[in-house]
């Protein structure tokens, strides 16, 4: 009787691997208001998206205001900026987000008609050029030699932006909260003043369902 | 075989004038010769890839081309095997794209594979692990994206980065999938695993390129210091990408990769079931029925890894005559592969218990339905069955086997425009083999990458370059 049983056994075994799912793997178009995928382990779109608006949007709406009541309450032309980069200084690796963010803020800057960006092509040839690392454009010299350079290529700016991406990690056992900040720091070359807009948002992790269930 | 076993019904509905017992012998005396039939076939396999090897490494691309276009066209169940072999035969050839080709293709149906969870394992277990559809060793899986990265950069580079991504990704991919299965039996094996160095290095060294990105180039060179110490020029590339630059104006940078030694390579071994293992399969019979492991601790047939004696210890590389440096090991493939395999050993090891169980539980069964006892001709005759069919099992040896032992790398900053460059093996001795020269131009500001091939003392194929 038990040779039966496991002679049974031993067919649904080999039943059991023949049922294996096929190795198909699907996929959506997401239109504009469906609900978008959320990093289970790390900050992805759902994150930088929003975070990218408000900052931006923040940014853009102060000079706004400002660009529009000039001396004669005429509308002045838009001051060339030169965005240099988004700088991650977070706990996360951003991996291909980072070039999408950058994309992302020149496309919405150029758009608001505010402020003229400067190609990121130019922006790269300047820097390889002049061979000074965006953290170091500050230092009188090299923002003199920086200025230079994009003004040989035809390229004058009136303003350096930089983003920065930071977190800060609250952990409570095994779950953890993350709390991404992404700053705008806009610098006017000609007198150092700066201004500077950022973003929050707070992310939760856990473990498991139930603990999401529990705290979330 | 019980009376409400499906074939032996369908049989008796069709004809009800011939007896169950009778539909029962003659179905199981039909099939059970054929269950051997299965393990036949794959000797032709190791021997094609015998052949490849010894083509390859005796530096003749022809003959490993050919061996290789004859196995892609009549072996279709290792064709992902052979197209990883025709993807270091076609780097070797200065034919990065055509290699790039190969290796997404790869890349692409083992991450289907993977999907797809078991493959043949049905088949498998009636027979053996060659069987399945081979879905690539994990260091494989990852090293499939570094050599895609690299094949890329020595063509237009376009995505160089988002293959050097791909590295880490799939790294952590295959850990956590590891884990998620092991949460429940235990701790993740998988964890063991030693992270692979160079996909970070390729992905720094791009956007480090960008004049713009330092901060992507600290990050990951941080990570080559961690994940390779040893590997000492990680420091000076992490210290230059917190504090310094690219290069100097007029000065561009030259990367030198060396794919160095034959690297690893599987053989069968015969091995005793330990207790590990042993609790492993019967987690494995329990979990698709209510039986556990019957006690069993006759030697199995598994796969070990084995790694040729390297007597390369770096690639000397001179600029216009002059001694320029020498390249050192950003990932050593042979150790990994070693790392890896014992990590997943246990697993291994009671795959093939549960194989031998089930073949002995198949003619066991066979046996009770076929009413034969132990003294008869029917008996023996299923016996002799049993004894073949297991006999017939073998290890699953198939590798990427045109592996390097080591991938070195070598960063050279030159001044703008074209240079004289040689490559010669060293040994722990001293300079040996012949010096092979290639020309390059370096551009203002920018990268420019060599790849040369060195499984012993003399260059395989040509050295490849995205700026001659």
């Amino acid at each position: 009787m038990h040779r039966r049983h496991f002679l049974r056994s031993s067919f649904v075994t080999l039943a059991g691997c023949l049922g294996g799912c096929r190795g198909n793997q699907y996929a959506e178009v997401k239109h504009p208001g469906d609900p978008s995928m959320v990093g289970s382990h790390q900050a992805g779109g759902e994150t930088w998206r929003p975070l990218m608006d408000e900052a931006v949007g923040k940014l853009l709406g102060r000079h706004s205001v400002a660009r529009q009541s000039g001396p004669n309450g005429q509308v002045l032309p838009p001051l060339r900026i030169c965005f240099v980069g988004v700088e991650n200084k977070s706990i996360e690796e951003i991996g291909d987000f980072k070039d999408q963010l950058y994309e992302q803020i020149d496309s919405k800057i150029l758009e608001s008609q505010i402020f003229q960006p400067v190609s990121k092509r130019f922006v790269e040839a300047g820097l390889m050029q002049t061979r000074l690392r965006p953290d170091l454009l500050m230092v009188p010299a090299n923002m003199r030699m920086f200025v230079g350079a994009m003004e040989q290529q035809g390229q004058p700016f009136d303003y350096l932006l930089y983003a920065t991406i930071t977190s800060g990690t609250t952990r409570e056992n095994k779950d953890y909260q993350r709390d991404y900040l992404l700053t705008m720091e806009l610098v006017d070359v000609h007198n150092g003043q700066y201004d500077k807009q950022s973003a929050t948002l707070s992310k939760g992790y856990y473990h498991s369902r139930l603990s999401r269930l529990m705290k979330g | 075989m019980t009376d409400d076993c499906p074939l032996v019904c369908a049989v008796h509905r069709r004809d009800p004038g011939l007896p169950a017992a009778v539909c029962r012998r003659w179905i199981l005396f039909l099939l059970l010769p054929l269950l051997p039939l299965f393990a036949l076939g794959c000797a032709t396999h190791e021997r094609r890839l015998l052949a490849i090897r010894d083509g390859f490494y005796s530096g003749d691309l022809p003959v490993a081309e050919k061996s290789l276009d004859d196995g892609l066209k009549h072996d279709h169940r290792d064709s992902e095997v052979l197209l990883l072999e025709r993807s270091i035969v076609e780097l070797a050839e200065g034919r990065p794209r055509e290699s790039e080709q190969a290796l997404r293709t790869v890349r692409d149906r083992f991450d289907e594979l993977e999907r797809a969870r078991l493959g043949k394992a049905a088949i498998a277990l009636i027979t053996d692990d060659r069987h399945k559809a081979y879905c690539g060793e994990d260091y494989e899986k990852v090293l499939i994206r570094a050599l895609l990265s690299l094949a890329n950069l020595l063509g237009d580079g376009q995505d160089a980065v988002a293959y050097a991504l791909q590295v880490a990704d799939k790294q952590q991919q295959i850990i956590e999938a590891a884990g998620a299965e092991a949460s429940s039996d235990g701790p993740n094996p998988k964890l063991a695993y030693k992270q692979v160095a160079i996909g970070p290095y390729l992905h720094g060294l791009i956007r480090e390129a960008t004049h713009g990105n330092y901060d992507d180039a600290a990050r990951a060179s941080a990570l080559v210091v961690q994940w390779e110490p040893q590997f000492l020029d990680g420091r000076a590339d992490l210290e230059r990408a917190r504090h310094g630059r690219h290069s100097a104006p007029g000065n561009g940078v030259l990367y030198v990769f060396a794919l160095v030694g034959r690297g690893p390579y599987k053989e069968e071994t015969l091995e005793l079931p330990t207790t590990v293992s042993l609790l492993i399969a019967d987690r494995i019979i329990s979990a698709t029925n209510k039986y556990s492991l019957p006690p069993t601790i006759a030697p199995v047939k598994v796969p070990r890894i084995v790694i040729p004696p390297n007597e390369i210890a770096g690639i000397g590389v001179y600029v216009d005559g002059r001694p320029a440096g020498t390249t050192a090991t950003i990932t050593d493939v042979g150790r990994m592969a070693v790392e890896q395999h014992q990590a997943i050993y246990p697993r291994i090891l009671a795959e093939a218990v549960v194989r031998r169980v089930v073949k002995k539980g198949i003619v066991l069964g066979a046996k009770e339905a076929m009413g034969a006892n132990q003294a008869t001709l029917t008996s023996v005759a299923l016996d002799v069955a049993g004894i073949a069919w297991e006999a017939s099992e073998a290890a699953d040896t198939r590798c990427w086997g045109l592996l390097p032992d080591k991938i070195q790398v070598l960063r050279l900053e030159l001044p703008t425009g074209r240079h004289q460059v040689a490559l010669q093996p060293v040994s722990r001795y001293g300079s040996t083999g012949a010096a092979e020269p290639q020309a390059v131009t370096i551009d203002d500001g920018r990268n420019t990458y060599l790849l040369a091939n060195f499984p012993d003392s003399r260059l395989v194929g040509r050295i490849a370059t995205n700026s001659p």
